[in-house]
């Protein structure tokens, strides 16, 4: 036995149990408990998961988010830990820990509770959308006639204004749907929080622009709710949607414990 | 509209490197004192994340920075403060006999320099506060020392050369802009 525990994430269970040798490099996952909630863990030395090949790493974080999904199907919705974290001691330290904090992960355990995270992202085409605001402008389509039977000089200077108003415009109109939108979906979760950053890559949306990213909290019965709302949204025209999960709730347990 | 999980790996590091529960500071492994949640590791992917954002600043336009901005997280900048240098590193506190490890993101702006972590800013100190960078041979090597008006502070971060020499530059030119 390690010096160490590994965590992987701590789950509504009363009972020790062995899930097999699915842990990182193979290592054995087992939980321990204290009264209705357990750690999953796996004993290991006293020393993070460090290197330099990249691809290794990927192998780690994707046998850790492998433990959390396994662990998720036999006990319900856990909290997920985040990768690397390692708790000193053996399970006596485990089982420390979690009656320490027990009341804390008690809670969380029960706000997540048949629950998933989901992320949902909204984007626009550029083009279909200045197309859009044009025709809904009578005085810049005007503009627009008027630009082919000016001189060349005036005609750039004209466009060059025209090109401006409308991206206003357009700034104005995202703006509005992303706030249509933000209420629309939050009405469908338990929590919802705006992403500020790009955490993923998907050549199907290259060239389209971001309106809108949220981490959803959402019950199982809603999931096909937000669905059919998102495809209502991926139907107007020149907006498209991307919608992954479930997730482990991830972006709703910050907590430090 | 079904959700899909395939292709989507960039999203799971994401939520296990930065998401999720961690451990107070004092129950984490460390070496000789030094505190080690995989540094070398999130430093390598924390590498990647600044490229993504760097992406994101491309293609979201300005009405959507706008929004978020109003609705959106709360954000590490102040207006009208430029960004130096940014890496993913630790604090080292010594409270008393108490010592504990913060683990966030380092900021070196035009103006001050702060560890962000969980949407606030948990250590800060103003560049014109800071009189003193030493290296004293007790440290490791990726440490070093930060004397200020307020105390001292020990910071560890692998890319501790650039950043340094960052710091230093910056420090300069902010006495400059004082004198």
């Amino acid at each position: 036995m390690g010096a160490a525990r590994y965590l992987y994430s701590v789950a509504s269970t009363g009972m020790a149990e062995k899930l097999g040798n699915i842990g990182i490099e193979e290592k054995p996952v087992y939980t321990v408990p204290y009264r209705d909630i357990a750690a999953v863990i796996h004993s290991c030395e006293p020393r993070p998961y460090e290197t330099d090949d990249e691809r290794l790493a990927e192998e780690w974080i994707l046998e850790h988010a492998y433990v959390i999904d396994q662990a998720t199907i036999r006990f319900g919705t856990v909290l997920p830990v985040s990768f690397d974290v390692i708790l000193r001691g053996d399970d006596l330290a485990v089982k420390d820990w979690l009656s320490r904090n027990y009341i804390r992960l008690r809670q969380e355990l029960e706000r997540v509770k048949g629950k998933s995270e989901y992320s949902v992202q909204i984007f626009y085409d550029y083009d279909k959308m200045a197309s859009r605001v044009l025709r809904d402008n009578p005085d810049l389509e005007g503009l627009k006639s008027r630009l082919e039977k000016e001189p060349k000089g005036k005609a750039y200077l004209l466009q060059r204004s025209l090109d401006m108003k409308l991206q206003d415009l357009v700034s104005s109109e995202t703006s509005r749907l992303a706030d249509r939108f933000c209420s629309e979906i939050r009405q469908l979760t338990e929590d919802l929080k705006v992403e500020d950053r790009r955490t993923w890559r998907d050549e199907r949306f290259r060239g389209k622009k971001l309106l809108a990213s949220y981490s959803c909290l959402i019950s199982r019965d809603n999931v096909e709710r937000l669905g059919e709302a998102l495809e209502d949204i991926d139907r107007l025209q020149g907006l498209f949607v991307r919608f992954t999960g479930p997730w482990s709730p991830f972006s709703f347990v910050s907590l430090e414990a | 509209m079904r959700p899909e999980r395939e292709s989507c790996l960039v999203e799971v590091l994401d939520r296990l490197l930065n998401r999720g529960v961690v451990l107070n500071a004092d129950l984490i492994i460390s070496v000789a004192g030094v505190p080690l949640i995989g540094l070398n590791l999130r430093a390598a992917l924390a590498s990647m994340e600044t490229m993504l954002n760097y992406g994101m600043m491309e293609s979201w336009d300005k009405s959507a920075r706008d929004w978020h901005a109003l609705h959106g997280n709360a954000r590490p900048l102040e207006d009208g403060e430029t960004l130096v240098f940014k890496a993913f590193g630790y604090l080292w506190q010594e409270q008393g006999i108490v010592s504990c490890c913060l683990p966030g993101t380092w900021y070196l702006t035009d103006k001050r320099l702060f560890l962000w972590r969980s949407e606030k800013a948990v250590f800060e100190v103003p560049l014109q506060s800071i009189c003193l960078l030493n290296d004293a041979p007790s440290l490791e090597r990726s440490e070093m020392e930060l004397v200020h008006s307020g105390g001292s502070a020990r910071i560890r971060l692998p890319q501790l050369e650039a950043f340094r020499d960052k710091l230093e530059e910056a420090l300069k030119s902010a006495r400059a802009l004082k004198a």
